[in-house]
């Protein structure tokens, strides 16, 4: 069987059952029953308990034994110690378990109960994921496991070895403009491992980018197979906890002593393509990054800063070339072209282009579309970025300049046929009405595929993470 | 079967509870994979020293071969560019006298013929608890760990990864031959990163029975990359 067949009734059951929910007060299952209730489940649920006739106004089975037919995904939040048996009183009646319960192999006392718990899997016939997890997130079967999750469907998948940094992947991602096809937090992996799981989101047509957090350890020989095999087929982006833990081992030789935890994860990242980021942030931003844009065959190099802020510009620069991209001066024919568009005074046209606030504001800034037009007509960047002090932009009360501008960005990239990447800065001063129109503006430009980022900086580290990439599958065409 | 079987000697070392492969072994080990070490004989006394005439062209180096010695160089134990026979027994006596006043017993001796002068580099595995075997390289011969110059990669590694290995060292302008020195051949590390590291190579065939490997230094000349010490450090039987 293959992954995507094994592992799709964990995406989109049709049925579910519950088991430890209360039927006198609001246990973890009974706030499970009501979040899937709010996010529009329609497929059947059913409780089990041995008293309670209903649950949650769902009915209540007695034991797992009374359950209508062969049920897709079962949700166990019972006492650790229960689990074992609970796992294989779902012999043949139920597809895959997730095991919320904690006190197994993250305490000192719990490793025996979680090999009892993968015993109990395999024996069972279940596949069992956790424990000590938190749940399932998947707009497409209408299932969640915490409040607030957008119903939008989306093409990114993640696989999360914490459930609370599970819920803010979920959050902060879709405040970021991040759509999910799928996020399943996994815990100790006493069974189903990550790999596993990164398979099916490899092989789902929904699913277009994974996301991987892991700090457990014990998969990684699987998951370098895995990701060689795939050759880079989907972008995966890795966030790895624990990776300046050394290994224990008391080195005997030169080479004993200069590897060390992390050398394993880049090297992994260098053979497999996957890209390697070291805070949740960045991992979003790398996620948002691959959702909006397409790899290039010719890997990013030439970037193309415009905005309004010479002091933004300057740093942003630096951040660009620090990273390894090219801030170059255009050549003649580009530079006739800008400097025939007559720009205000007080302009630059070099890269980067900076054109103050008090210029634009002549014409509204309509003239940033000539600009982003005679860039990307004359081929002469394989990235923009467009960087927008929204404060300074604001302030010009009496038009709609920050609209203008970021309606420019957006028909450029309607228009694109070069290949052309472009990503939005807008740099916020926290202020409220400030704040409000960002959300507003951020939510359009990445529907329209244009990925948006607070600073340069996590833009210019997500278009490190998008040219890993680009640069990997380039070089493993050519070998 | 002995003859053509390269762990023997890894086998029977594991079976009577060594922790390390002696020198010639691994470098018998190496040289099955297509590995270039130097040409070496194993003498016992110094009147095996008299068999060298004519086998190995001089300047000879002499190394001891004990369990107890770990690097050599610290212990005074490698005696390089010596010219015949003449200063070979005299060089033998040296050691002898040294080692024994340390309290250090000798299981044998290597004569080696003396590798010309190239770039010093390593290339060495270990078997990672999360990832297994990993092949690494780095620049700087026995003061690797000085200049931290190294690149890991996941076992097996295919030559791309072996090219980008090598390109990803601060001093890879030294293979093509920096500041007048002689170049040294990218292709022939290459090749022996390969053979260690590769599909077919060293560490995935004793991955299970070694917990570290040091091929250092490995001399890179201008057509060569010529193994010169070898160590392996064993895993106990279980």
């Amino acid at each position: 069987m293959s992954a995507l067949e094994q592992f799709a009734p964990l995406f989109t059951p049709a049925s579910v059952a519950i088991i430890g929910a209360s039927a006198s007060s609001v246990s973890a299952g009974n706030r499970f029953i009501r979040h899937m209730k709010t996010f529009g489940y329609d497929g059947r649920m059913y409780p089990i308990h041995p008293s309670a006739d209903e649950i949650e106004g769902l009915k209540a089975c007695a034991s797992a034994t009374d359950l209508p037919g062969v049920i897709d995904y079962a949700y166990v939040a019972v006492a650790a110690a229960q689990v074992p048996s609970v796992i294989r009183s779902l012999t043949g009646r139920v597809r895959i378990a997730q095991v919320m319960s904690s006190g197994f192999g993250e305490t000192s006392a719990g490793h025996g109960l979680e090999q009892q718990v993968a015993q109990a899997a395999r024996d069972a016939g279940v596949r069992v994921i956790g424990p000590n997890c938190l749940g399932v997130y998947s707009p497409r079967g209408r299932m969640t496991f915490t409040e607030r999750t957008s119903a939008d469907l989306g093409v990114v998948g993640v696989v999360c070895q914490s459930g609370g940094l599970g819920i803010d992947i979920i959050r902060r991602g879709q405040n970021r403009g991040l759509r999910f096809s799928g996020l399943v937090t996994v815990g100790n992996c006493a069974d189903v491992s990550p790999s596993e799981l990164l398979e099916y989101f490899l092989e789902s047509p929904d699913t277009s980018v994974v996301g991987l957090y892991l700090e457990g350890a014990g998969d990684g020989r699987r998951l370098f197979e895995v990701l060689s095999a795939a050759n880079s087929r989907k972008p995966v982006v890795l966030l790895k906890g624990g990776c300046t833990r050394q290994g224990q081992r008391a080195a005997a030789s030169h080479t004993g002593a200069l590897s060390g935890h992390e050398r394993g994860w880049k090297a992994l990242a260098a053979q497999t393509g996957a890209v390697l980021v070291d805070s949740l942030d960045a991992m979003i931003d790398a996620l948002l990054a691959f959702q909006c844009l397409l790899p290039r065959a010719n890997p990013t190099r030439r970037a193309v800063l415009f905005g309004n802020g010479g002091g933004t510009s300057v740093l942003g620069t630096d951040a660009f070339a620090k990273a390894g991209f090219e801030v170059g001066a255009f050549n003649p024919p580009t530079l006739a072209r800008l400097e025939a568009l007559n720009l205000p005074a007080g302009s630059s046209v070099l890269n980067p282009i900076d054109i103050p606030a008090g210029a634009l504001q002549q014409d509204e800034g309509k003239v940033a579309e000539r600009v982003i037009n005679a860039v990307q007509e004359s081929r002469a960047a394989d990235v923009l970025a467009m960087h927008i002090n929204m404060t300074v932009v604001l302030s010009f009360r009496h038009i709609d300049m920050l609209g203008n501008l970021i309606e420019a960005a957006l028909r450029v990239k309607a228009r694109d046929r070069v290949g052309m990447h472009v990503v939005l800065v807008l740099r916020s001063d926290g202020e409220p009405d400030v704040e409000q129109r960002k959300r507003e503006y951020r939510q359009r430009a990445v529907a329209a595929g244009i990925p948006v980022f607070d600073e340069l900086i996590p833009a210019v580290g997500a278009l490190s993470a998008l040219r890993h990439v680009e640069t990997f599958r380039a070089h493993r065409t050519d070998a | 079967m002995t003859e053509t079987d390269p762990w023997a000697a890894l086998r029977a070392a594991r079976a009577q509870e060594r922790k390390t492969l002696d020198e010639p072994s691994g470098k018998a080990i190496l040289a099955s994979f297509g590995i270039r070490v130097p040409a070496f004989r194993v003498v016992r006394s110094n009147g095996d020293l008299d068999a060298i005439k004519g086998e190995l062209r001089p300047p000879f180096v002499l190394k001891v071969v004990s369990a107890e010695v770990v690097h050599k160089s610290e212990f005074g134990a490698v005696k390089v560019g010596l010219k015949d026979e003449f200063e070979l027994n005299s060089a033998l006596d040296a050691m002898r006298a040294t080692l024994e006043g340390r309290g250090i017993r000798a299981d044998c001796w290597m004569v080696e013929e003396m590798v010309p002068a190239g770039l010093e580099c390593v290339i060495g595995g270990v078997i990672d608890p999360e990832f297994g075997p990993m092949v690494m390289v780095g620049l700087g011969g026995i003061l690797v760990e000085l200049m931290g110059d190294v690149a890991f990669r996941i076992c097996p590694i295919e030559k791309a990864d072996a090219v980008e290995m090598l390109r990803e060292l601060r001093g890879v302008a030294l293979f093509s031959g920096a500041r007048g020195r002689e170049p040294a051949s990218f292709d022939a590390l290459v090749d022996a990163l390969l053979k260690v590291g590769g599909k077919n190579g060293v560490l995935m065939g004793c991955a299970d029975a070694v917990s570290e490997i040091d091929v250092n230094p490995i001399i890179v000349t201008r057509d060569a990359a010529i193994a010169v010490d070898a160590r392996f450090i064993l895993t106990p039987l279980a």
